[in-house]
């Protein structure tokens, strides 16, 4: 049975910069993969690489065995990737439930569903992430942790296959944290596979089926948590060099 | 045919020259400011105008008097910026278009009041001499105004890029906080550039009212040409401004002799919305 | 709420908004007439300009390609091959059609004011090229048949009005206005929630084209006189912005509101303090810039609760 999202030899130059060199990796149904890496290795590109921000240099991405590296963002939306943005770009002029209802409206590529259905879906996932009080406010009103969760009720509105999460942690206190963490894992339980990039390692390692790690663009670890954090390569690339 | 096609390339490049200087003040608001002055050209009919009057009025030789029309200017883009623009900064950026339309057709009403609606041109007594070279014949006028036009560029580059104030400009472009460390206050800072810009702006008025004639109107499409060699030559870079302007005034002679006067327009707007298309940046900027 | 406010009296207050227009030509004088020709005819650029500038986000600096093809649409159909007004105004906005679909593919891959340059730059490229072109009758200018027959125009013009407001208030609640409002706040954003950025947007050019151009030739044939310089004014575009931002972009209303005040304001100088007029209408586009920079519906709306302090709160949120 092939992977649900599988990346092949992926690889993303900018003007003499190699942002993402050779990675591949798969993602499976109803898995959660966690990515990590330090600042710069390039997590952020390989998620525009596969929600179609960015073309990839070359390689090949695959979502349920078909080629979507040459489709344009909006396709890949209908095929079924969604994904959050690290640095969030909430629609600002738009309530939070507008926010979300384009999601709903455009994601899922099927018929045009009206847009009173649309917003009651929209109000769904808003609930879903536990902020349905705040539906009629304005969007660039929202505190951070707030735009988080609105992050990820725009995605969810899309009905994705495939969710990528870009660090949806970032600046949230514990408690905020093990609150998402529920989150992702409601998602994960309604059938959609989750790609996390985060730095939070307590969080990832808890949360994650299987960690990837990035260093400056590549890939130097694939498997279990605890195999991965106790290998030498990743202790001393993300870690630091540091000894004890 | 090739004297014709000499003394064409000739003429362009030091109409280039000029439409360069014109050129430099926008695209250093536009690059560091984000102000997009769409009355730039009117701040080029009014230094035109203030050399006119220096001239004629006061007996300063155009040339000699570049220096007070620049103070001048520069004085009068400080207050509009400290006063006026610095105003909306921070709202849409879209703002600053309609703002600075409304100043144009207010400066513009204002110098046709003034001055009445009739062309001047300054005509000092070497106006008529020229020099040749082979077989190309230049107007000593034209000719100084490049000289200026150059020292202007390489007076610019090595200001933006080696002074402590232009360096302090040039990081206002990146960002607020970045101005403050160099321990300028933003307002002043912001103040300053615009002036500097319309000090360029109103030198380049005065060298064009040496070369061709003025009124109130021209202000419109001498902005519209500043926009188009900001654009081809690329923001961020004086150089590229100049190669920008020498690129237009050359296309433009050159249309006006092969095809007509009337395609002018078209060759530089053409060419304009080519370069937007394939290159926004521009010839030189950085690439995005 | 007060009774005022609820939906029926809105509809209402609006029909006989509509109703008393509509009976200018009855009752007004002939120069009242003339004024409302222009004024609808202003309005429908500013709603035109709606669509693409204020519900998208694109500004666009080349609707008056659109006002002047549409023009020279009605000017060549009738003049040069005796086609009727109406043939006229199809192959205007058949023109229209052709030139959004085409250009606009290439320049709205632009962002903001690099959109508005190309753009302008595009005007001023039409213009020179149909002051070459034979067909237009070069530069000297095409002169069409008369038709001594204001009401109608006037009629025409304001049935015009009403159909492009209409289709903003459809489009408004429409999934197509949802993505044109999701592509302005955020055009990365959209892209990546499913919707198609490229189709979209030309689409809104078109549609902003087309009402462009109806407008472009009813103006030729009311003055039965055309030429390039004043059928792709850029002052138009100009106005037709200001106006559209002035009254509020991104609204039903406003630019329509927009348009007849600027209108009558500029009307009202020219008669009253006929030199000066343009410069106080300079002083009033830099003092609403300042002053109420989200036009003058939203001011309208946010004077009750805030008073002279909106103004205020403005400024204080935009200056350095």
């Amino acid at each position: 049975m092939s992977a649900l999202l599988e990346v092949r030899h992926a690889t993303r130059r900018f003007a003499g910069l190699i942002a993402v060199n050779d990675v591949s990796f798969t993602l499976d149904d109803g898995e959660i993969l966690g990515v990590i890496g330090p600042n710069g290795a390039g997590k952020t590109t390989l998620v525009s690489l596969v929600s179609g921000t960015l073309a990839p240099s070359e390689g090949e991405i695959l979502l349920g065995g078909r080629r979507i590296d040459r489709l344009p963002a909006f396709r890949r939306a209908h095929l079924g990737i969604g994904r959050t943005f690290q640095i969030m770009h909430p629609f600002p002029g738009l309530s939070v439930l507008d926010n979300v209802t384009v999601g709903a409206l455009f994601g899922p590529g099927r018929a045009h569903i009206g847009l009173a259905q649309s917003r009651s879906e929209a109000l769904a996932c808003l609930e879903f992430v536990g902020m349905g009080a705040v539906a009629n406010r304005r969007a660039d009103q929202l505190s951070g942790p707030g735009r988080k969760r609105l992050e990820l009720a725009k995605a969810l509105a899309m009905q994705p296959k495939v969710l990528l999460c870009d660090e949806v942690m970032a600046g949230l206190n514990s408690v905020e944290v093990d609150e998402v963490i529920a989150i992702i894992r409601k998602i994960r339980d309604r059938g959609i596979a989750v790609l996390v990039i985060e730095h939070v390692i307590r969080a990832i390692t808890g949360l994650s089926d299987r960690l990837l790690v990035l260093h400056h663009g590549e890939k130097i670890a694939d498997g279990a948590p605890d195999e991965v954090l106790a290998s030498p390569a990743v202790i001393e690339a993300y870690l630091g060099k540091r000894r004890a | 045919m090739m004297d014709l096609l000499s003394q064409v390339v000739a003429n362009g490049i030091l109409l280039g020259g000029l439409y360069a200087v014109m050129a430099f003040g926008l695209a250093l608001v536009w690059g560091v400011l984000n102000i997009v002055n769409l009355a730039h050209g009117a701040f080029i009919m009014l230094g035109g105008y203030l050399a006119w009057h220096l001239y004629y009025i006061v007996g300063l030789d155009p040339f000699l008097g570049l220096p007070i029309t620049a103070v001048v200017m520069f004085a009068l883009g400080y207050v509009v910026q400290r006063g006026l623009l610095n105003l909306i900064v921070r709202g849409p950026m879209f703002n600053s278009l309609l703002i600075t339309f409304g100043l144009e057709v207010v400066l513009t009403y204002c110098a046709q009041l003034a001055f009445s609606a009739d062309f001047r041109a300054i005509n000092p007594v070497y106006a008529g001499h020229s020099v040749s070279i082979g077989t190309v014949v230049i107007p000593v006028v034209r000719l100084a105004a490049f000289a200026v036009a150059l020292a202007l560029t390489v007076g610019m580059w090595t200001f933006l890029l080696q002074t402590r104030l232009g360096r302090a400009i040039r990081a206002t472009a990146q960002n607020l906080v970045a101005a403050r460390l160099y321990g300028v206050e933003p307002r002043h800072l912001y103040a300053v550039t615009f002036g500097l810009g319309i000090a360029l702006a109103g030198v380049s008025g005065a060298l064009y009212g040496t070369v061709s004639q003025i009124n109130p109107y021209i202000g419109a499409s001498l902005t519209a040409k500043s926009f188009a060699i900001s654009i081809i030559g690329g923001l961020d870079n004086p150089l590229g401004v100049l190669v920008g302007g020498l690129f237009l005034g050359i296309v433009e002679s050159l249309t006006t002799l092969y095809i007509g006067p009337t395609y002018a327009d078209v060759a530089s707007f053409g060419i304009l919305v080519l370069v937007l298309v394939v290159r926004p940046s521009g010839l030189l900027g950085k690439a995005a | 709420m007060k009774p005022w406010r609820s939906k029926p009296w809105r509809i209402a207050a609006l029909v006989l908004a509509l109703a008393a227009a509509a009976g200018v030509p009855w009752y007004g004088s002939d120069v009242l007439i003339q004024f409302g020709i222009n004024a609808l005819l202003l309005a429908v650029l500013a709603q035109g300009w709606n669509i693409i500038g204020g519900y998208t986000g694109y500004p666009s600096f080349g609707n008056s390609v659109f006002y002047g093809l549409g023009g020279y649409g009605v000017g060549i159909a009738m003049v040069k091959w005796g086609l009727p007004f109406a043939a006229g105004l199809a192959f205007g906005v058949a023109l229209a059609v052709i030139f959004a679909l085409t250009l606009g593919v290439l320049v709205l891959r632009l962002r903001g004011h690099y959109f508005a340059i190309a753009t302008l730059a595009l005007s001023q490229v039409m213009a020179a090229i149909v002051s070459n072109v034979p067909l237009a009758d070069r530069n000297i200018g095409l002169v069409l048949p008369p038709l001594n027959n204001d009401p109608f125009f006037y009629e025409l013009a304001l049935g015009l009005l009403v159909a492009a407001t209409l289709c903003i208030y459809v489009i408004t609640r429409s999934r197509f206005g949802f993505g044109l409002i999701a592509i302005r706040e955020n055009e990365e954003s959209a892209a990546v929630m499913g919707v198609n950025t490229t189709l979209y947007k030309v689409l809104a050019f078109t549609l902003s084209g087309i009402f462009s151009a109806l407008a472009g030739g009813i103006h030729a044939y009311w003055i039965t006189f055309l030429d390039p310089d004043s059928a792709f004014d850029i002052s138009l575009n100009v106005k037709m912005i200001i106006m559209a931002v002035f009254g509020g972009p991104g609204t039903v209303f406003g630019p329509l509101v927009g348009a007849f005040f600027l209108s009558a304001v500029s009307e009202f100088l020219s008669s009253e303090i006929t030199s000066i007029a343009g410069l106080f209408f300079g002083l009033v586009i830099v003092a609403a810039v300042v002053l109420m920079p989200r036009g003058l519906a939203d001011a309208i709306r946010n004077m009750h609760p805030l008073g002279w302090r909106y103004f205020a709160s403005n400024v204080r949120a935009h200056r350095l």
